[in-house]
């Protein structure tokens, strides 16, 4: 048997799925003691199970993500390798960084060598500041990592105790300033993390849980609990992508869907294009700066079931902020859940305190409560309906770099979308109204209440790989694990492709997880290199990644189905 | 804020053939570099996805011989779009400017299309600009080639259309292909002067470039007042190009777009792909985008070049006369130049070096004093198999006066009627956005109307 937790900001809700489907539900109070809410959901829905018949746990968690939001982690120093370039002090940095002298250019070439005086300049700095972790990013590092590495190894001889992290370990890709955002981040929650995983497995064996535990991450695959502390940041938003997941376990397999979960403060959209999620070509973005986490594209509204309703001069509006619970609830100010409720599409909350509530919000204008319920309910439908649309848009735009790729594109232009499916508290009230909007199909799934618990429990582990070789250069890197290492001369095609499965099922391994067969290609791209019309070397970039997906699609009752 | 619109197209799966300098490989580095550099993050930058351009629009600018879908592949038609996309959003006032970084280029590609030459098929620049002034509404536009090859094909579309003004600076002519672009090809009867060409000597640094920008390109431009301000953004002018033999360097490109502030920039040549490429590119679109390029340096940074002075009162000199000759380009007595008859005609000869097609021209432009005329082209194309294609092509300007379109009309009957002549009759109308084609073996007519 399988649980999922998702520990949200309002709510920690659980599912536990057994072979033949969903076989119960939970749903809590989040409070402030985050593991006390865990360990009661757990209990609810493991009621009456034997434990040793549970054989994994999946949980996201809002932990990191809250973490970096309200900025509740310890000063990190920022040790930056810009090299020539754009002037870096055009960009905005997390806090202010050191830059240091030294440059490494797009072959993994040394153009100038690292300023060491630098570097230890730089860690004094940060002891008289009481700083005592370092995030190292150089530009191109990804492709050579010495610099990187030197600087580590000057600042542990300097500060043996100092955590440091460096960006080609956390961010392989191509990007100097998300590498360097994302080592920070690194180094900023990893502390915390570790401190969050320790007591998951406290209070999990608390309750004699002994299965393995996993994390959602951010692109809606899971990784073992003990090695997600490496990479802490690629939890962030893991509970979008919970109920991305969930959708796409709910609605039937292959099916292009809008994905609308609208909760208390915010309402969240995800696309899952012929069954697969779209994962953000950006990566996720945190504070308004951009990471290398790979992301599910997930479009957050500022607007939700509990953001206040309000009147300026013969307009309605609604803010983007959350005072408490709706009106009609006991709290202080007219929400658009209290008109849902004056319509009769809720149920919850005290009708007359509701309708009390949009009487005093429209009765200036001469507009009855039912009156204004309508006007408030179009308002935030207005809102979600121009956002699905600006996020289609922004999809269809998405640049590509192969005539292949844009033909692609061109193809499958007039395939739209045709369903919105609705999950979260909002989704009874708003979901038929949205779809209507946009000319699409409403549908709200069975247990749409707990669909990011759903979507937890049913996500699986991926691992990826991501080999780039010169062969003219005779070096081959690992880019998830910061490796680099010799080619043989003349490696074909077909020996990268095998030493990035090789490395695949390394990694595998490591996490304690099987290799099948199936293995999916993500990149592949082959340059021939050509000086004075010769052909004098080849570059690969191949990405292999083992099959993800979720565990299992589950019918209207709540039982699984091919 | 308006932003720098970036349209990246490098086609990584299209090239010439293998090991050809137009290949795959030829913005990988530059893919590289500015990923790297997170330009596409910036919040000064938008990154934009090309279309397809539409054939209608390539017949708006080119004939070609048979027809569009026999001289392009899609990475032409996507190269093309990109421009048309940036073009819209700057002319709708959502961009500040923009960069189409896209192969593959298309300066050489002249009105009448046989095959490929210089490495192009359809001139991306020429396509946009007939496609913004028809879309638009806009009249005047200017296009500066900064290419070390001289522009040829954009010369050639424009070369009798005084609505738009066309300048390049190049290698001189007598060092490297084309061969052309001297400083007395100034424009036909009635466009004189809207032709600048700016020959220069191998080893010109980046201190002439930026004299000929500050004391004759920027000052023409200012004087003409266009709507709307095109380069042509090659990049073998670099100190490494292995084709050029000039001495600039990336952050003389950079400076040189910060100055000239071009609405849209489209790549052209350039294929030092490692040594030059990646710098010159992010230096052109850290300028456009009004950000410190400074710091934009090459690996073998730092280089400085420097020129024999003696060769300074030449190239004072070659400027002081383009820009006197520019002064009094409506006063002077044109018809010491081109006669006074009321046809000018001029016989060229287009060598296709890729496909290895001669083509012999004959144009004739009508000298019309309410329009800019119509033109007539007379085309036989001999192709290395053997074939020998002979075309007959009429051109319409945007402006046309009804006489001039009418007597276009007429000759294109005529040439339909006398048809053992001509494989292929073209009627290009601008002015009515009317494309029509004739093919004489299976004597059928195609219209392409907008």
């Amino acid at each position: 048997m399988f649980i999922g937790v998702d520990v949200g900001g309002t709510c920690t809700d659980a599912v536990l799925l057994d072979e033949r489907g969903v076989r119960a539900t939970a749903k809590v109070t989040t409070r402030s003691e985050l593991l006390a809410s865990l360990t009661e959901a757990l209990d609810e829905v493991t009621a009456g199970i034997s434990r040793d018949q549970i054989e994994r746990v999946n949980i996201s968690t809002t932990l990191i993500t809250n973490l970096v939001a309200e900025k509740k982690y310890d000063p990190v120093g920022l040790l930056l390798i810009p090299g020539p370039g754009l002037n870096p002090h055009t960009l905005n940095f997390p806090s202010p960084a050191h830059f240091i002298p030294g440059a490494i250019d797009y072959r993994g070439r040394e153009i100038s060598p690292l300023d060491t005086a630098g570097i230890e300049a730089a860690v004094a700095d940060l002891h008289g500041r009481g700083i005592t972790r370092v995030a190292v990013a150089g530009k191109f590092s990804n492709r050579n990592n010495s610099h990187e590495l030197q600087a580590r190894d000057i600042v542990l001889r300097l500060q043996p105790d100092w955590q440091v992290e460096l960006g080609h370990q956390v961010a392989g890709a191509l990007n100097f300033p998300r590498r360097a955002v994302t080592a920070y981040l690194t180094a900023a929650t990893r502390e915390r993390y570790q401190y969050f995983a320790r007591a998951v497995l406290e209070a999990l064996a608390s309750r004699s849980i002994n299965c393995p535990v996993f994390v959602l991450k951010a692109d809606g695959s899971t990784c073992p609990l003990a090695y997600s502390v490496q990479k802490p940041v690629e939890t962030l938003f893991s509970g979008p992508a919970a109920s991305t997941l969930g959708v796409q376990a709910l609605t039937p397999p292959g099916e292009t869907v809008v994905v609308v979960d609208i909760g208390g403060t915010t309402t969240d959209l995800a696309l899952i294009l012929s069954g697969q999620p779209l994962l953000s070509s950006r990566g996720a973005r945190v504070d308004r700066q951009l990471t290398q986490v790979r992301a599910l594209a997930v479009h957050s509204v500022p607007v939700g079931g509990d953001s206040v309703v309000d009147r300026i001069g013969r307009e309605l509006i609604i803010y983007t902020a959350r005072m408490g619970l709706p009106y009609c609830l006991g709290g202080p100010l007219p929400t658009p859940t209290d008109a849902l409720r004056v319509l009769g599409l809720t149920v919850h909350g005290d009708e007359t305190r509701a309708v009390d509530a949009m009487a005093g919000v429209g009765g200036p204008l001469g507009l009855s409560a039912a009156e204004t319920a309508r006007r408030v309910v179009a308002l935030f439908v207005e809102m979600v309906a121009r956002e699905i649309n600006l996020m289609f848009e922004e999809w269809q735009k998405e640049p590509s770099y192969s005539v292949w790729q844009i033909m692609q594109k061109h193809k499958g232009r007039h395939r739209g979308l045709q369903t919105v499916v609705g999950v979260g508290g909002g989704a009874a009230g708003f979901t038929a109204q949205i779809a209507a909007a946009i000319g699409c199909y409403p549908v709200i799934p069975p247990y749409a209440s707990v669909a990011n618990a759903i979507g937890a429990a049913v996500a699986r582990p991926t691992m990826q790989v991501s080999v780039r070789a010169d062969t003219q250069a005779g070096y081959y890197l690992i880019l998830e694990e910061g490796v680099r290492g010799v080619l043989p001369a003349g490696a074909s095609e077909e020996d990268v492709m095998a030493l990035a499965r090789q490395w695949l099922a390394k990694r595998s391994a490591r996490y304690g997880l099987s290799v099948g067969p199936e293995v999916e290609v993500t990149q592949r791209e082959v340059f021939n290199m050509i000086r004075d019309w010769r052909t004098t070397g080849r570059l690969y970039d191949i990405s292999l990644q083992t099959t993800g997906g979720i565990l299992a699609y589950i019918g209207a009752g709540g039982e699984f189905h091919a | 804020m308006h932003k720098t619109g970036l349209v990246f197209f490098p086609a990584f799966d299209w090239a010439i053939e293998p090991t050809h300098p137009e290949r795959e490989e030829r913005l990988l580095y530059t893919r590289d570099q500015i990923f790297e550099e997170g330009v596409m993050d910036l919040p000064e930058v938008a990154e934009m996805a090309p279309r397809l351009c539409h054939p209608h629009d390539i017949l708006r600018t080119h004939f070609c011989v048979p027809d569009v879908a026999s001289l392009t592949t899609e990475a032409h038609l996507i190269a093309a779009g990109a421009g048309q996309v940036l073009g819209d959003e700057i002319l709708a006032g959502r961009l500040k400017n923009g960069f189409a970084l896209v192969r593959p280029p298309g300066h050489h590609a002249m009105r009448v299309v046989h095959g490929n030459r210089g490495f192009c098929n359809i001139n991306n620049e020429a396509v946009v600009v007939e496609y913004l002034r028809r879309r638009h509404g806009i009249r005047r536009v200017a296009i500066v080639d900064t290419d070390v090859h001289h522009g040829d094909g954009t010369q050639d579309i424009f070369y009798h259309d005084p609505d738009v003004l066309f300048i390049s600076f190049h290698q001189d002519g007598r060092t490297i292909y084309p061969g052309t672009g001297f400083s007395h090809e100034l424009g036909g009867p009635t466009a004189f002067g809207r032709t600048l060409n700016i020959p220069l000597p191998p080893g010109t640094t980046d201190e002439s470039m930026l004299f000929v920008l500050e004391n004759l390109i920027l000052p023409v431009l200012n004087d003409f007042g266009p709507e709307l301000v095109v380069n042509s953004a090659g990049q073998d002018n670099h100190y490494s190009d292995p084709i050029g033999e000039m001495c600039i360097t990336a952050r003389g490109y950079a400076t040189l777009t910060s100055r000239l502030k071009p609405h849209l920039a489209v790549l052209e040549g350039g294929y030092a792909v490692e040594s030059a490429l990646p710098y010159v590119n992010l230096g052109i679109i850290l300028a456009l985008a009004g950000l410190d390029f400074d710091l934009v340096r090459e690996a073998d940074y730092p280089r400085t070049f420097h020129e024999d002075p003696a060769r300074r009162p030449r190239l004072e000199k070659m400027v002081r006369d383009l820009l006197e000759m520019w002064r009094l380009r409506d006063q002077l007595d044109l018809s010491s130049i081109f006669g006074r008859e009321e046809f000018f005609r001029q016989q060229k000869e287009v060598y296709y070096d890729t496909d290895g097609i001669e083509d012999k021209q004959v144009e004739t432009v009508r000298v019309c004093k309410e329009c800019p005329g119509y033109l007539t082209i007379d085309s036989r194309a001999l192709h290395p198999d053997g074939r020998a294609v002979k075309v007959m092509a009429l051109s319409v300007p945007l402006f046309a006066c009804n006489h001039c379109r009418s007597l276009a009309y007429d000759a294109y009957a005529a040439a339909r009627k006398e048809n053992s002549l001509y494989h292929h009759i073209y009627l290009q109308d601008k002015s009515m956005d009317t494309f029509l084609a004739f093919d004489t073996a299976a004597g059928s007519e195609s219209i392409s109307e907008g």
